[in-house]
């Protein structure tokens, strides 16, 4: 069959098009633009249905691993696909690697080096408990994130755009450090010796928890099946569509018990509030695939994020 | 229901935009008569409370574009209103040192006649559906001009309100404390300093050169009425001060 490549103002990507045969898989006709183009490596295309005037609505993403046939209305000879270049990609293993690490390296900078002189503050520091439970408590987090990055998760879309790089390297970087300054500075205030123990028992229960409920997230997805979307189950996952994010929320609500600084409640919040953005539209995508129509189950009613807020 | 909604929202973003104009209005008016009686050193005295409210009243667009009640990006008008308020407020009103300064009049002139241009035009969209090309073109040629001079007074009077800040120790707040929390205000204030200038970086690079290629090809048609659809996002986000929040293509034919 023939495949044109436009782009989405109509110019032809690709110039006479692709020729592949009747079972190529739109893996196949990526590669082949790939071989053509040389500097859009598949995972920096994105292949879409051209849209029909007039009909609202989302336009449909060829899945790579589907047959180009599967796309074709009718006329299998001949296929017209529209090419959006997503601009250069990294792989997400090196994304959360690199935004993690930041905050691994950051924070115990502030512990052990005497980096308050240079803010005015001159003489020795005293050092509580809590700063440095704290400090354990900060890379014991970043250090699992970094090893389920590697070994855990697996990820839906291989890659992401590279300026994610640099705006999530900021988010991490800049809170890590600004947390950082506050729980190790010299005159630090710390909680009460039991607000301390209940702060940082329960953000390790909730890390412990986050932890499997990763893993249970890993085993739902299976290489095969209905792009990749089951009904999570298991654990609070039967109460809570992202109980994943729902106990990262209480961990580090645990943490900021546990110092009592505005900087960590900040940043409680702000990664609560994108958590949430995140849970809604999951929970809405899961609520319409799994509508109970046709033979599929109908999804469970369950918070979405926070109980018993949302 | 959905009509009557939508009728709604008309009647009420036409009040909003209507009323903020007479705000930006008397503004300029009063800066105008300010020069005229007193000279530039004056021209805070007599604006100072149309600009207040004025200014104060763009924050209800934060919540315009939250709810979904206009199509701006609030990433764009978040950093707008932010720096709007922190010299009318931070700036002007807690450090009366700085307010008989040639740059407030460049300061108050610049925003004034913009924002004139700005919430007339959305105004006349809401209410009557439709803008006057030639005010579509104040909009997109005096940007040229009072995006520079607005920014310039901007910056130039933070600048001379540093020395002051630094000195009153004002809204500083010290450790120790039981939140574990400090701010230094003149810190903060040479960071919104030293945030101007990739702001300014961002525009010269890309909004600019965008708003060139919007004036070209809206202003190379020859259509009286400029109607709001919906515009593409293969633009790059426009900075709010100068532009608007994203609805806006020439009507066919």
């Amino acid at each position: 069959m023939k495949v044109t490549v436009v782009s989405r103002s109509g110019r032809e990507v690709i110039k006479g098009g692709i020729e592949l045969h009747d079972e190529a898989t739109v893996s196949d006709l990526q590669e082949a633009i790939h071989a053509r183009t040389k500097k859009y490596y598949p995972s920096r295309q994105r292949l879409t249905l051209p849209m029909q005037a007039g009909i609202q609505g989302k336009p449909i993403v060829l899945s790579p691993k589907k047959k180009l046939v599967d796309y074709c209305d009718g006329n299998v000879k001949n296929l017209t696909v529209v090419f959006k270049d997503l601009g250069v990609q990294v792989l997400y293993r090196t994304l959360f690697f690199w935004e993690y690490l930041g905050p691994l390296v950051i924070y115990p900078i502030f512990y052990y080096f005497p980096v308050y002189k240079y803010f005015g503050y001159e003489g020795e520091r005293v050092v509580y408990p809590v700063q440095t439970y704290a400090m354990y408590y900060w890379c014991l987090h970043y250090s699992k994130r970094i090893m389920e990055t590697f070994f855990v998760h697996r990820f839906s879309h291989a890659t992401s755009p590279l300026s994610n790089v640099f705006r999530n390297c900021a988010y991490y970087w800049t809170f890590g450090a600004y947390i950082a300054y506050y729980v190790n500075h010299p005159m630090y205030t710390p909680v009460n010796d039991l607000q301390m123990k209940i702060g940082f028992g329960f953000g390790l229960i909730c890390q412990v928890s986050n932890f499997y409920c990763h893993i249970l997230l890993r085993n739902l997805r299976n290489p095969n099946g209905n792009g990749g979307y089951q009904i999570p189950h298991g654990f609070l996952f039967n109460i809570v569509t992202c109980a994943n994010y729902t106990t990262e929320i209480y961990q580090w609500l645990g943490f900021n018990i546990a110092t009592q600084t505005i900087a960590g409640y900040v940043f409680l919040v702000v990664a609560a509030l994108i958590m949430t953005n995140w849970a809604l539209a999951k929970h809405r995508r899961l609520k319409k695939l799994f509508d109970g129509k046709e033979g599929r189950p109908r999804y469970p009613r369950r918070w979405v994020i926070l109980p018993p807020f949302i | 229901m959905a009509g009557f909604l939508s009728t709604l929202r008309r009647i009420y973003l036409s009040l909003y935009n209507w009323t903020v104009f007479v705000g930006w209005f008397q503004v300029l008016y009063f800066a105008v008569k300010a020069l005229r009686e007193g000279g530039p050193t004056t021209v805070y005295g007599f604006v100072e409370r149309p600009l207040q409210l004025a200014q104060t009243a763009a924050v209800m667009e934060i919540l315009h574009g939250l709810v979904g009640l206009v199509r701006s990006p609030i990433s764009a008008t978040l950093p707008q209103i932010g720096s709007r308020l922190f010299l009318t407020w931070g700036i002007l009103w807690s450090f009366p040192e700085t307010r008989a300064h040639i740059l407030v009049t460049s300061l108050v002139i610049s925003w004034s006649i913009t924002e004139i241009i700005r919430y007339s035009f959305f105004g006349m969209k809401e209410a009557f559906g439709f803008a006057p090309s030639w005010l579509l073109w104040l909009r997109y040629s005096t940007f040229l001009i009072l995006y520079p001079t607005g920014i310039t007074s901007e910056v130039g009077l933070i600048c001379v309100a540093v020395p002051y800040i630094k000195a009153s120790e004002k809204y500083c707040i010290r450790m120790p404390n039981k939140w574990n929390f400090s701010f230094d205000y003149f810190s903060a204030s040479i960071l919104a300093l030293a945030i101007y200038i990739p702001g300014m970086f961002i525009c010269i690079f890309f909004v600019y050169p965008s708003q060139a290629m919007c004036r070209k090809k809206l202003f190379s048609l020859s259509s009286d009425h400029i109607t709001n659809i919906g515009r593409k996002s293969t633009h790059v986000p426009v900075y709010a001060w100068a532009a608007q929040e994203g609805s806006l293509q020439v009507k066919d034919g």
